[in-house]
């Protein structure tokens, strides 16, 4: 097996697993200051079961629940900040192939550098929302 | 006041402990089968429990990505995820997954339901009638020797090492961007067709093309995240008891899937790619 390639693929895997698992701890930390009733919720959790049968538009109306990134500006509440911790997760692949890009141009694999830039634009402009927007 | 289905239920903290153990199961099978796991999560979770699809389809997408990302490390050293093939599919998969979900908006979620079905089904049937490329014997093409598709990978289930390198590079980059879309339009991370496409079309390995799966899935995932994020589709007490329960699950599935017969896996893609046809199919049909 080509050696390169082992240590690409460790680079990529220790990357992963690092960043993973700290947004599963992270996760879950915000998880039980957001269940324990630690941090406020801006929903109540008691009033939840009122609203989580609401298609999302109607949720957001009725509870006045913060989309797009408004959610930034309301992490003293629980349920902001486990938006927050969510957040993390859909950094962990745009992380990875930061990390993953300069390995590659060390290697000097240009072609798969190439294609790891153009992935990594495409990630951090759905992250943006100026592609997909808020709906 | 408009109210929800789920004022007269159990109280809310039952839920969260049945989301917990249900997405525990489900990551253990879906990693075994390469399919993100959304595609039984959705179905299950939309019929079972009190939730609106809305955040049933928003968890279901940041559980496939979480089970995924957490399966990937260990697959990635063991070999059976290779980060060659995943970076030019991924990369078309994501572009064509985008597509996908705007065309998806524009057209009748009942006729897309119902042709869905009918492709599931018919690759389950295709993947049952037809034998895996296991030993992976054909002759690399210009553009997989290009972009270096191919490697090595010892089964300890086998007791076998397998040299494996692709072929109909360009036709399997064309599919991805197919499956992509298609993944696009109905939010589902499309593992049940990134398999076939990587073993019987690629030639890639039944095993590898799973662990690669779980990949691809990952990536194109992480772009469709954001979606459901901006849109306020995600709601912590549903997304965060699913994605803790399946990122356990999930490790468990790598674990299990180098010493899991590829017969056990191929027999258990067949069944997952069943369920899911069928299901789409149903409620393209208007039977659930």
């Amino acid at each position: 097996m080509d050696v390169n390639d082992r240590r690409l693929r460790e680079l990529y895997a220790r990357w992963l697993d690092g960043t993973t698992q700290a947004g599963f701890a992270i996760s879950l930390v915000a998880f039980l200051l957001y269940v324990g009733g630690v941090l406020p919720a801006y929903v109540p959790l008691e009033d939840l079961p009122r609203y989580w049968a609401l298609p999302v538009h109607r949720f957001i109306e009725m509870t006045g629940a913060p989309s797009g990134w408004a959610w930034l500006g309301e992490l003293r509440y629980g349920d902001a900040l486990n938006l927050a911790a969510v957040a993390l997760l859909g950094l962990v692949t745009p992380v990875c192939y930061a990390r993953l890009i300069p390995a590659l141009v060390a290697e000097r694999d240009w072609l798969q550098a190439g294609l790891a830039t153009a992935q990594l634009a495409v990630l951090v402009a759905a992250a943006s929302g100026l592609v997909a927007g808020t709906g | 006041m408009e109210i929800g289905l789920g004022v007269n239920a159990a109280p809310w903290w039952i839920w969260p402990i049945a989301l917990f153990a249900v997405s525990f199961a489900i990551g253990i099978v879906a990693v075994l089968a390469g399919v993100g796991g959304g595609v039984l999560f959705v179905p299950i979770v939309g019929s079972l429990f009190p939730f609106h699809l809305d955040f049933v389809r928003g968890a279901g997408l940041m559980f496939a990505l979480a089970g995924t990302l957490a399966a990937g490390p260990p697959l990635l050293r063991a070999g059976m995820a290779s980060l060659r093939l995943v970076l030019p599919l991924a990369l078309v998969g994501s572009i064509g997954s985008f597509a996908g979900a705007l065309v998806g908006l524009a057209l009748s979620t009942e006729l897309l339901q119902t042709s869905l079905g009918v492709l599931i089904i018919g690759i389950a049937i295709l993947i049952w009638r037809s034998r895996g490329a296991d030993s992976a014997d054909v002759e690399a093409d210009a553009l997989g020797a290009l972009l270096r598709l191919e490697g090595e990978f010892r089964d300890p289930a086998a007791g076998v090492t397998i040299d494996w390198r692709t072929h109909q590079t360009l036709l399997g980059l064309a599919s991805f961007g197919a499956i992509g879309f298609v993944g696009g339009i109905f939010g589902l991370g499309a593992g049940f067709a990134n398999v076939p496409a990587l073993n019987l079309l690629m030639a890639a390995p039944l095993k590898v093309a799973v662990g690669s799966s779980g990949l691809l899935i990952s990536v194109i995932n992480s772009s469709a995240a954001w979606v459901y994020i901006h849109r306020g589709a995600l709601l912590p007490l549903v997304v965060v008891p699913s994605i803790l329960g399946v990122m356990l699950g999930s490790r468990i599935g790598a674990k299990l899937l180098g010493v899991t017969p590829a017969r056990v896996v191929r027999r258990l893609v067949i069944v997952v790619m069943l369920l899911a046809g069928l299901r789409a199919l149903s409620r393209g049909l208007g039977w659930m």
